[in-house]
């Protein structure tokens, strides 16, 4: 089966005005306006196979979001080929608009004054949805998100992470098959983190919809996608397994031993970096070739009573991948 | 870049937009009604330099009549495109719109339609009432109505275009308010506003013939009130359509330039 995104050297290039600070510089500009080229996108290349959820990671600035712009056909690129469903986005086809969606958590496609259904009928008569459709999309769309008395109430009196959840349904009423999520928990609390993760996971079971996600929240990621593509500066550092991710750039690991009584940390002498040692509980980093070793020598040395060898948190590992890149 | 045809989109829109309109009708109202003041102050200063007697053939009872039908046709034909599509443009609003398979403009459209359909019916009111108050003489004819219809028709969609056409600067300016500017100063000198055309001089009256201004707001106006012979009705309406034809290819080139440069900045 073809890949349902190709995207070949992608560059997005934007040309931003720049003044420093003060009445001079101001008085300056009026002359001569200084311009910065802005290399958002930097020549990326990637796929993404059908069905799949591919979690889109990178600082602030990195160049995801733009990306995603690209690639739903909202900006056109400088340079560079993409291909979605086999459409070129930016020609932005109905059959390709029909196909697809893309969510942003910071903006907001529904009527602010009106009640989300108001906004859910425009989307249903733009996309010539057939009624009884309508009304099954709706009611399973209610039903997972738990949308139940939120479509009669004006958008403003929504909070906001009743507003995201609406925001997610009126962007797939017309049944997308590709999904370009940009931050869609951001500002959320946990339990509606999960929710919509759970939601997000349940509607690409269900439906077989490719995903492209951005997230500030490793935990979305690592809830949803099997495969991240690491992006910094508009250049592709890593695409991959996500567990490949801690394999090639965290160079160590991290052991965490519960011992049955706290021993005098004079004992922990020699077994790595001590991070923390509180009660009966040690975690300790050690470099990866030397985590087997050292996981011997606490079984000999101490009294363990449980023991578990981990890679760093995803959070580590990424600003390890990025501090790489920027060093 | 095509969109699906079919009207079904823009009217679930117009639908959508009139009842958004409504929520603010009453700030809605305040600017329409704001909208009146200006012919009134026209109507009161032609009137007293009419007097008893007549400007350039004109009199009292012409520039009420005027100045009354403009009311409606200022309201009608208002663009409002810079202060609604302009900043969606801007701040990146354009979007969402951008995502679904309606072209903008439609959206454009809705909204500059419902903000003249809910004004209107909180100005009727004060219109009947004016209108009973100075009991104006139309001097109309059903011939001279069908046609001020169909000019009426035309100046709406010119100045719908000319509205969508400066705003669409904000693709490039963040400041494509100033631009529009121009067009209004132009449309008060030229466009039937601060004078009835017929009583501008020499090369004003030449021009304000031939730019599209008139042909957006005075021109049905002098259609409906008979003060045009029908080679110049004919004139008219073709020159009408002509600049209609103008500046939708103008949008249409001006829409596809823009859209490749839509940018970051907050889209």
């Amino acid at each position: 089966m073809p890949p349902d995104i190709r995207v070949h050297g992608l560059v997005k290039h934007y040309v931003v005005p720049e003044r420093g600070a003060g009445l001079r510089a101001s008085l300056r500009s009026v002359w001569r306006r200084r311009r910065r080229l802005v290399r958002a996108v930097d020549g990326i290349s990637f796929e993404v196979a059908p069905g799949e959820i591919v979690g889109f990671l990178g600082p602030n600035g990195a160049g995801k979001t733009t990306s995603l712009k690209v690639l739903s056909g909202l900006l056109h690129p400088t340079h560079g080929r993409v291909d979605v469903l086999g459409f070129t986005p930016w020609d932005r086809r109905a059959d390709f608009l029909a196909r697809i969606t893309l969510i942003m958590g910071q903006r907001q496609q529904l009527f602010w004054d009106l009640p989300a259904g108001d906004s859910f009928q425009v989307n249903k008569a733009v996309f010539g949805i057939d009624d009884a459709v309508f009304r099954r999309t709706v009611g399973l769309l209610t039903e997972l998100l738990e949308l139940d008395g939120l479509l009669t109430k004006p958008v403003r009196q929504l909070s906001l992470g009743e507003r995201m959840k609406v925001e997610l349904a009126a962007g797939l009423l017309h049944g997308p098959r590709v999904l370009f999520l940009d931050e869609p928990t951001i500002g959320l609390d946990v339990t509606m983190q999960q929710r919509i993760r759970a939601f997000v996971a349940r509607y690409n079971a269900e439906t077989g919809a490719t995903v492209l996600l951005t997230s500030h929240y490793m935990a979305d990621v690592k809830a949803l996608a099997q495969r991240v593509i690491v992006i910094d500066r508009g250049r592709l550092l890593y695409d991959g397994a996500l567990h490949g991710l801690a394999e090639r750039y965290a160079p160590h690991k991290t052991i965490t031993v519960h011992l049955e009584q706290p021993v005098d940390p004079a004992e922990l002498r020699g077994l790595g970096e001590i991070v923390s040692q509180e009660g009966a509980q040690v975690t300790v980093r050690t470099r990866k070739d030397e985590a087997p070793a050292v996981t011997g020598q606490l079984l000999a040395r101490l009294p363990v009573a449980d023991l578990s060898v981990e890679d760093p948190p995803l959070e580590e590992v990424i600003e390890q991948v990025f501090r790489g890149n920027r060093t | 870049m095509t969109f699906r045809l079919g009207l079904a989109g823009p009217l679930a829109m117009l639908r959508a937009e009139m009842a958004d309109m409504l929520q603010y009708r009453v700030v809605v109202f305040l600017y329409a009604l704001w909208g009146f003041i200006h012919p009134i102050v026209y109507m009161a200063v032609w009137s007293a330099v009419a007097g008893e007697g007549d400007v350039g053939g004109l009199r009292q009872s012409d520039f009420t009549a005027y100045y009354l039908t403009f009311m409606i046709v200022s309201h009608l034909t208002v663009a409002i495109e810079i202060y609604t599509f302009g900043p969606m443009i801007q701040y990146g609003r354009l979007s969402p719109h951008l995502l679904r398979p309606m072209h903008p403009v439609w959206v454009a459209a809705a909204r500059n339609l419902s903000y003249k359909a809910v004004a209107v019916l909180l100005l009727i009111p004060i219109w009947t009432a004016l209108f009973l108050v100075l009991r104006p003489e139309f001097g109309a004819t059903p011939a001279s109505i069908a046609l001020f219809m169909l000019s009426l028709a035309g100046a709406v969609l010119l100045s719908f275009l000319a509205g969508t056409g400066f705003a669409l600067l904000a693709f490039w300016t963040t400041r494509s308010g100033s631009s529009w500017e121009i067009w209004m100063g132009l449309t008060f000198l030229l466009g039937g506003q601060v004078a009835p055309v017929e009583l501008l001089p020499g090369v004003m009256g030449q021009l304000a013939a031939a730019l599209p201004m008139r042909y957006t707001l005075g021109f049905p106006i002098e259609v409906l009130l008979n003060r045009l012979p029908p080679g110049e009705v004919a004139l008219g309406l073709a020159l009408q359509a002509g600049w209609v034809a103008a500046a939708a290819v103008i949008v249409a080139l001006v829409w596809r330039a823009g859209i490749r440069h839509y940018e970051a900045v907050g889209a």
